[in-house]
């Protein structure tokens, strides 16, 4: 989440502005019973350009934005960068059943919980 | 589990919302959006205040001379079309609109950074546009509006005949 950059990439990242590291999005986070729910503000990504991946305990969200519009710039607010943005995944979550969607660049990851966190009893069986 | 979740998180809780402030505080205070490289990074705050300084409020815009048009982007992530209000007075191009809270029913909150927000943009446009040829377009949470120049206003072409 919050990698450490070495001089050299911070470097090269202010050479190349387009590669560089992206801005991290606005997000909410909500849980209920059953699931927890993030949703990150990703305006001008296409359903094409984001990449969720999970990687061990990481939950990482990167959004390419899609090109400035063609002209002249007379006036540019924010950056023009891409998104990216990792969070600690808590133990207890079905890894195989997160889903990602995204509707007019507000994108919905639900983390499902593992259904049954009680004890369970384990049958014996005599050999 | 539950508590575990907010344990774990809070740790790093504070420090990734350091880093996104961080993030949007270099915004604010740099008139190019982030582009530019290093050297004038530092210096651009200072000059800033003499020039005009584009300051980062919601949403964020962004103009663009298109030659026969003029083209606004504005970063609404979960806007509907019927959200938002657009009023052109002679050259002055007004965006309107309120994005709601859409908290899901039944969730507890763990973060907020996604505040609703009310809002009203004035952006004085550099020429006059025919609004009749205008256009709006909202895709992945980016509005994009398409303004015409007014004939008077559109760059032109004046074609050298040799004398002969």
């Amino acid at each position: 989440m919050n990698a450490q950059i070495s001089r050299d990439e911070r470097d090269h990242q202010t050479e190349a502005p387009e590669t560089r590291r992206g801005v991290a999005p606005a997000v909410d986070i909500f849980e209920n019973k059953t699931e927890l729910l993030i949703v990150a503000d990703l305006p001008g990504v296409g359903p094409g350009d984001i990449a969720v991946r999970l990687d061990k305990n990481e939950l990482t969200i990167a959004g390419k934005r899609a090109s400035a519009p063609e002209g002249n710039a007379l006036a540019v607010e924010g950056r023009p960068g891409d998104f990216s943005r990792t969070f600690l995944v808590p133990q207890g979550i079905v890894a195989d059943g997160i889903t990602a969607e995204v509707a007019q660049g507000v994108l919905k990851v639900r983390l499902p919980k593992v259904s049954s966190q009680k004890p369970r009893q384990i049958a014996v069986k005599a050999s | 589990m539950l508590m575990r979740f907010g344990d774990v998180n809070r740790t790093f809780a504070a420090m990734d919302e350091l880093r996104r402030r961080m993030d949007r505080l270099f915004d604010e205070y740099e008139p190019r959006g982030g582009a530019s490289p290093r050297s004038t990074f530092f210096f651009e705050p200072f000059e800033a205040g003499l020039s005009s300084r584009t300051v980062a409020t919601w949403p964020r815009l962004s103009v663009y001379d298109k030659g026969e048009a003029l083209v606004i982007a504005a970063d609404v992530p979960g806007m509907k079309e019927s959200d938002i209000k657009l009023e052109i007075d002679q050259d002055v191009l007004t965006l309107s609109g309120e994005r709601k809270a859409d908290i899901p029913e039944g969730y507890a909150l763990h973060k907020r950074e996604r505040a609703p927000v009310k809002f009203s943009r004035s952006v004085s446009l550099p020429c006059k546009v025919d609004t009749e040829k205008a256009s709006a377009v909202l895709k992945d949470g980016v509005l994009t509006l398409t303004l015409a120049k007014s004939p008077e206003a559109q760059p032109r072409k004046i074609s050298v005949k040799s004398a002969s």
